[in-house]
């Protein structure tokens, strides 16, 4: 019986020895240096188009040739890249959002770019999406989007309820009962109850900083005014019923029904949109998102591209990101398709972006100009945390629990506030009081 | 028999004892042991950075450190009192009515009893995953037409209770395990010799009588086996609540020792502390299944 259940203990421990040893048996490829070969490089992302991106960059190069695998996002996808690398089975090429980054950093899956990429960083990139991926002065990864974030909205509906598209938090407030009186089965914004994003990145766009480092320490601040003052906004909306508590899949069904109004995110969103409610072409227009007071925005999502740790292929892997994210080629690659709607970071290539992006969708809208305008009004400051993982499970199943009424969001960011610190000690990271 | 002639015996005896066993304990060792003494290795040791985090992370020696803290985290312990709350509503429930439709199904007014083994052993053919996909529709209100019985009904069904979320989980396990069970406890009442039934019968005990103080405490061996097996499958849960737990807000991501795991390897990445908590998780697994092997044999004694 011991013996059975043992075995399950160390399940994990089996998988990675043998993970290791084919591993070991793969990397001793070597190229011989006299006769130009072409380096195979692997890459994983969930970034929408990355397959067309990919045999784009196929087709145009001869040296290099890249492998993409599908991985999914969040935890599953960062969870799958944390155990390859120890495995020493990982891809050359990570997908890494900014609020990710710190922590793969911390935990030391990815190479440190500074001598390879820090001069393309500097030189191209504007000054707030450099500070996302230049981490303890050295440069990790190389950015991809802003992920600015919009309001993304039903144009018509609001026409035929007779609504203004809100301008502030206010508004949306007052919009929003005016929504559910309208139609008792609509609401005007969702709230998906297990995903902590929005609400983080609203209490950035609100001023709020939840990491700060402080000589050499962290300052960890998930519960301070600017944060309570989101956090109390929406409680108020969620008590009230004015938003509509649901699981993504809930929330897809409720967007065909006509159900939902809002939906705020990044600028990548529209692809998702496009894709997803092909049936409500025309009916979609993009707004800045709503303010306090001053017009003002934050980041969701946003993503860079960082080589592996166990990479022995870095040149050929920087030269594959350097391609992708900051050539007009690469960008035109990604977004033709139709599927992807990012905002490169590179403000000369919003344009290549805009012009190979269809708006048909959008009643032809210049969703780029709404996007700039918001990528523009990002507050500055804001740091992400090295133990983002963990912050964000403690706020995920936290938010779990409001959603169904049990939980109040203040204690919810009290307690990740807890966890994430003691998940920073634990590792050895200085936390100042 | 000289001593030579016998020591040449036992050596070529030894010599075919060894090829036999060879396959075994190389296997056990590359499967069971090795692993387990890298998970023990694992257990001492803990990624730590220092400062700010950035300067990268070194493997050290941390003794018991990892134990301590997977001791000293809540909701690990937590964990324990819930899967034993769990195993005392699924356990006596399944093993019950498992024994109760194979009573039934032995008795001599049953009807179609191929019928209804097959019927009964049908639910324990589909994967867990599967059957908690689909338990997970049921308990989601405005899907299920169960939800909508017990609310009609005026019975309020809230799946984000504590109570709600394990009567719900031990409710799949019990659709998909009693079959199983009714079907070992079925074939052990067939083994039993019919004289005794018979003379049962002869002294002037009726069907009930006959099932309840005759058959049942002669099939005690399967019973005690059957118990032990649930226990230690139904200390390992895992796959009912992590996909229920996309429903129910009072199931978080540590609601099972086994969920703790998969949560530490999976989203902190803390492989130490995952390794630590196994070993503890095995040790109490190993006491559980001693001391219910102990109690039910010195009962039987």
């Amino acid at each position: 019986m011991k013996a059975r259940s043992m075995k399950a203990a160390a399940a994990l421990a089996g998988a990675m020895v043998s993970m290791a040893l084919v591993a070991t048996g793969c990397s001793s490829a070597d190229t011989p240096a006299d006769k130009p070969a072409v380096t195979e490089i692997t890459f994983w992302s969930w970034l929408r188009a990355s397959q067309e991106v990919v045999d784009a960059f196929n087709k145009t190069h001869t040296d290099v040739q890249v492998k993409f695998e599908q991985v999914p996002g969040g935890p599953d996808g960062y969870g799958k890249f944390a155990n390859a690398v120890k495995a020493g089975n990982a891809p050359d090429v990570m997908t890494a959002e900014y609020y990710m980054l710190p922590d793969m950093v911390s935990q030391g899956q990815l190479q440190d770019l500074t001598g390879s990429a820090g001069e393309l960083v500097r030189s191209k990139f504007p000054a707030p999406v450099q500070s996302l991926v230049t981490l303890g002065g050295k440069t990790w990864s190389v950015p991809l989007d802003a992920g600015a974030m919009v309001m993304f909205y039903r144009k018509d509906l609001f026409d035929k309820y007779g609504i203004a598209v809100p301008k502030t938090w206010d508004e949306f407030r007052t919009a929003a009962e005016r929504v559910k009186a309208a139609n008792p089965k609509a609401r005007i914004a969702d709230w998906v109850k297990d995903d902590p994003s929005l609400l983080t990145s609203l209490s950035w766009q609100g001023g709020a900083k939840w990491f700060s480092v402080q000589g050499d320490a962290w300052k960890v601040d998930l519960s301070g005014g600017e944060t309570s003052k989101v956090a109390a906004y929406w409680q108020d909306m969620l008590d009230k019923d004015l938003v509509a508590v649901v699981s993504p899949d809930e929330k897809t069904q409720k967007q065909k029904n006509s159900e939902l109004l809002v939906t705020l995110t990044g600028a990548w969103g529209a692809g998702g949109l496009r894709g997803g409610l092909p049936d409500q072409a025309g009916k979609w227009a993009s707004a800045p998102l709503p303010h306090w007071g001053t017009p003002a925005s934050a980041m969701m999502g946003g993503s860079s591209f960082g080589v592996a740790k166990t990479s022995t292929k870095t040149e050929a892997a920087l030269k594959f990101i350097t391609w992708m994210n900051t050539t007009p080629e690469g960008i035109q690659a990604r977004l033709s398709s139709g599927a992807s709607s990012t905002l490169p970071a590179i403000p000369e290539l919003a344009e290549v972006a805009k012009k190979n992006f269809d708006t048909a969708f959008f009643g032809g809208q210049d969703l780029y100009a709404v996007a700039g305008e918001s990528a523009a009004a990002i507050v500055p400051g804001w740091t992400w945390g090295p133990a983002m993982g963990s912050t964000n499970a403690a706020l995920r199943e936290g938010y779990a629990q409001v959603g169904a009424g049990k939980a109040k969001l203040a204690d919810v960011l009290g307690t990740a506030q807890g966890r994430t610190v003691d998940d920073l000690k634990s590792r050895g990271i200085n936390v100042a009081q | 028999m000289s001593r030579s002639a016998s020591s040449a015996l036992s050596r070529r005896q030894r010599g075919a004892a060894a090829v036999f066993i060879a396959p075994f304990l190389i296997l056990f060792l590359a499967t069971t042991i090795v692993p387990v003494g890298y998970a023990v290795w694992l257990s001492l040791y803990s990624e730590q950075t220092s400062g700010l985090g950035f300067g990268g992370a070194e493997t050290v020696f941390v003794g018991l450190d990892n134990f301590t803290r997977a001791l000293g985290s809540e909701s690990f312990r937590d964990g324990f009192v819930t899967v034993g709350l769990y195993c005392a509503v699924y356990i006596p429930v399944m093993i019950g009515a498992a024994l109760l439709l194979a009573l039934l199904l032995d008795s001599a007014y049953a009807r179609a009893k191929r019928f209804f083994q097959l019927a009964l052993y049908l639910p324990n053919v589909i994967p867990g995953l599967i059957a908690a996909t689909i338990w997970f529709y049921l308990y989601t209100p405005g899907l299920s037409p169960v939800v909508d019985v017990f609310e009609s009904l005026g019975l309020g069904w809230d799946i984000n209770s504590y109570g709600a979320a394990l009567g719900a989980i031990a409710n799949i396990a019990i659709w998909q395990h009693t079959g199983y069970n009714v079907i070992i406890f079925f074939a052990a009442l067939q083994a039993i010799p019919r004289e005794v039934i018979e003379a049962a019968t002869v002294d002037g005990a009726g069907a009930v009588r006959t099932a309840l103080k005759v058959k049942a405490p002669l099939i005690r061996g399967a019973l005690v086996l059957a118990v032990l097996f649930t226990v230690i499958g139904a200390m390992q849960l895992f796959t009912e609540p992590q996909i229920i737990r996309t429903e129910s807000a009072a199931i978080g991501g540590e609601w099972t020792p086994a969920m703790f795991i998969y949560t530490a390897v999976a989203e902190r990445h803390d492989y130490g502390q995952a390794a630590a908590a196994s070993i503890i998780f095995a040790v109490v697994l190993g006491a559980a299944s001693f001391v219910v092997t102990r109690f039910t044999s010195r009962r039987a004694a």
